[in-house]
């Protein structure tokens, strides 16, 4: 499904990703963890195309992506959602949803201006799904508020649904738990897991809630100062020696 | 009631006419692009009027078609409005923010000297006598009025279709919008070609409206004038302009008998105006129609 290959990034001296390469199974719930500044935000970005890579190579879906404008990459059934959330915040809720939808709509402009069937039809479509999607979150009752109005946790379910819109094979999701509070973290795992069986998706999970990644992926990569240190199942790399001194160690040290 | 209209006629006009310029920066701004263009393809459209009202080489064409020439004037400055907004558009629009605004007041620039240095152009006296469809001043209502309907049907119809919210996604997060399959390059040069194109016919119906055209049309002020329209009116309704508009060219003459005081008066307003609502007069009319819920926001 997705295969990284001596992938590396550096911002002027410092290498943010360096040399990392592995690969993402379909089907899969894929783990990325890591401490802080390890690299993870700047893989996704990588993977995405929103940052350039310095050099390697990542394939998706059999595809070289590399050189390809993010919008194609998202087309291609990529979705993602951002850490420090990043969705349109004027627009009301229900255009965040849709906004994702547009991408594979047909009917031009024209179409739009005048009402012309096909573009009405079209905007059917759209509403109905998008309401479906929002129901899903929970979120239907909001649909006309704009998205900045949200409480934090609703925001970052938001991101999810807008990103499920784009009808993607795989979803990258960057620490969906952070600003959740107790009662939805806990909730989290299963909403993850629903969505990918319903949507046949293949997910890769960056967070540093560690039960949550542990008792969700299926297996994980860890990175540090930008290198890949370990890639295997849960419980693997919890017992792996340098996991534990680079990430585990500092949160319980931190903790 | 005739002298009212001698009086006023012109300014209602005038205000139509600045509304609708306004207008033609509110669609890249819609997509988050400051461009300060539209003062440019206003004139191009005008010269275009201007050389197809007075030059001898159309006089043909005039005898021909009579008042239908003026509908022909209209379409041929959409039409190469939008073909250099394009041109211009596809490099300028790779620059952001304040470097997008610096290139278009370039362009402006550029334009102006082309025009002192070409002949069918009158160079810098311009072109004089331009053909007039109205006796009266307020007879221009009827170009300058349907243009303004039209394009505020068009702008409320935009915010409803798929390209409208694709520009409102770029405003509000560029980054987000072509993670979420967005071309924006693409959307962007939409959003400006529009606003070049409704310049350009504003400018062709000015034309015959100020009966000379010379390159003075495009200064850096009356560019600036543009942007404090949407801005004061509100950059997020589609009656921005239109409100700013009517502000900012009847000010100056609602405070005429302050005298000289009426400057500082002006720029006072402007000033408060741009401090206190963020969101322009039509933010201020929307937060008076329900109140409470922008409360707490100012
Ligand atoms: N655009 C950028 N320009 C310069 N440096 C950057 C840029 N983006 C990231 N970095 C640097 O790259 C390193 C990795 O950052 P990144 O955000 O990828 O870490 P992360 O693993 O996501 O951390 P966190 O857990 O805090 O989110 C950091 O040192 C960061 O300062
Ligand atoms: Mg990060």
């Amino acid at each position: 499904m997705l295969e990284l290959n001596a992938v590396s990034r550096s911002f002027g001296g410092l290498m943010a990703v360096n040399d990392v390469g592995f690969s993402v199974q379909a089907g899969e719930i894929f783990g990325l963890i890591g401490p802080n500044g390890a690299g993870k935000t700047t893989l996704f970005n990588l993977i995405t195309g929103l940052t350039p890579v310095s050099c390697g190579d990542i394939r998706f879906d059999g595809h070289n992506i590399l050189g390809l404008p993010p919008h194609r990459i998202a087309t291609a059934g990529m979705a993602r959602t951002f850490q420090n959330i990043r969705l349109f915040a004027t627009m009301s809720v229900l255009d965040n949803v849709r906004v994702p939808m547009q991408a594979f709509t047909r009917a031009g402009l024209l179409a739009g201006l005048f009402g012309l069937p096909a573009s009405r039809s079209q905007e059917r479509e759209m509403l109905e799904k998008s309401m479906a999607l929002l129901e899903l979150v929970g979120l239907a009752d909001k649909a006309g508020d704009p998205a900045g109005s949200l409480p934090y946790g609703a925001r970052r379910k938001l991101e999810i649904a807008r990103a499920l819109a784009l009808k993607p094979k795989l979803l990258l999701l960057d620490e969906p738990a952070a600003g959740m509070n107790l009662a939805e973290k806990g909730e989290l795992s299963g909403f993850i897991r629903d969505i990918k069986q319903r949507f046949d998706l293949t997910v890769l999970i960056i967070e540093h809630h560690v039960p949550l990644v542990m008792g969700l992926c299926d297996r994980l990569a860890v990175l540090n100062f930008g290198r890949l240190i370990c890639v295997g199942r849960p419980e693997e790399v919890r017992k792996d020696q340098c996991v534990i001194e680079a990430y585990l160690g500092a949160s319980h040290a931190a903790s | 009631m005739s002298a009212f209209f001698d009086q006023y006629g012109f300014l209602m006009v005038a205000i139509v006419q600045q509304a609708l310029l306004g207008m033609s920066l509110w669609y890249p701004l819609m997509a988050g692009q400051l461009s300060l263009a539209s003062i440019g393809f206003y004139s191009l459209g005008g010269y275009i009027a201007a050389i197809m009202g007075t030059n001898p080489w159309f006089a043909p064409w005039r005898e021909a078609l009579g008042p239908a020439i003026y509908p022909l004037q209209w379409l041929i400055a959409l039409i190469v409005s939008a073909l250099i907004g394009l041109a211009v558009g596809i490099p300028a629009l790779r620059l952001r923010g304040i470097y997008l605004a610096l290139a278009t007041i370039a362009f402006v620039q550029v334009l102006n000297v082309l025009v002192l240095i070409t002949d069918v152009t009158g160079g810098a006296v311009g072109l004089f006598g331009i053909p007039q469809p109205f006796v009266s001043r307020l007879g221009y209502i009827w170009f300058f009025g349907p243009l303004l309907v039209l394009a505020l049907i068009f702008s409320a119809r935009l915010t409803r279709t798929v390209a409208g919210r694709s520009f409102m996604a770029i405003r509000d997060d560029e980054l987000a919008a072509q993670a979420m399959g967005i071309s924006t390059t693409f959307e962007k040069v939409r959003a400006f070609v529009i606003g070049c194109a409704l310049a350009g016919v504003t400018g062709a119906m000015s034309a015959p409206f100020l009966n000379t055209w010379n390159a003075r049309q495009s200064s850096f002020d009356a560019s600036v004038a543009c942007l404090a329209y949407v801005l004061i009116g509100g950059a997020r309704s589609i009656w921005g302009p239109l409100l700013g508009a009517a502000l900012l060219v009847a000010l100056p003459e609602v405070l005429r008998p302050l005298k000289d005081a009426r400057l500082i008066m002006n720029g006072v307003v402007l000033v408060v105006a741009c401090i206190y609502l963020p969101q322009g007069l039509a933010g201020l009319l929307a937060s008076l129609r329900r109140p409470g819920k922008e409360a707490g926001h100012a």
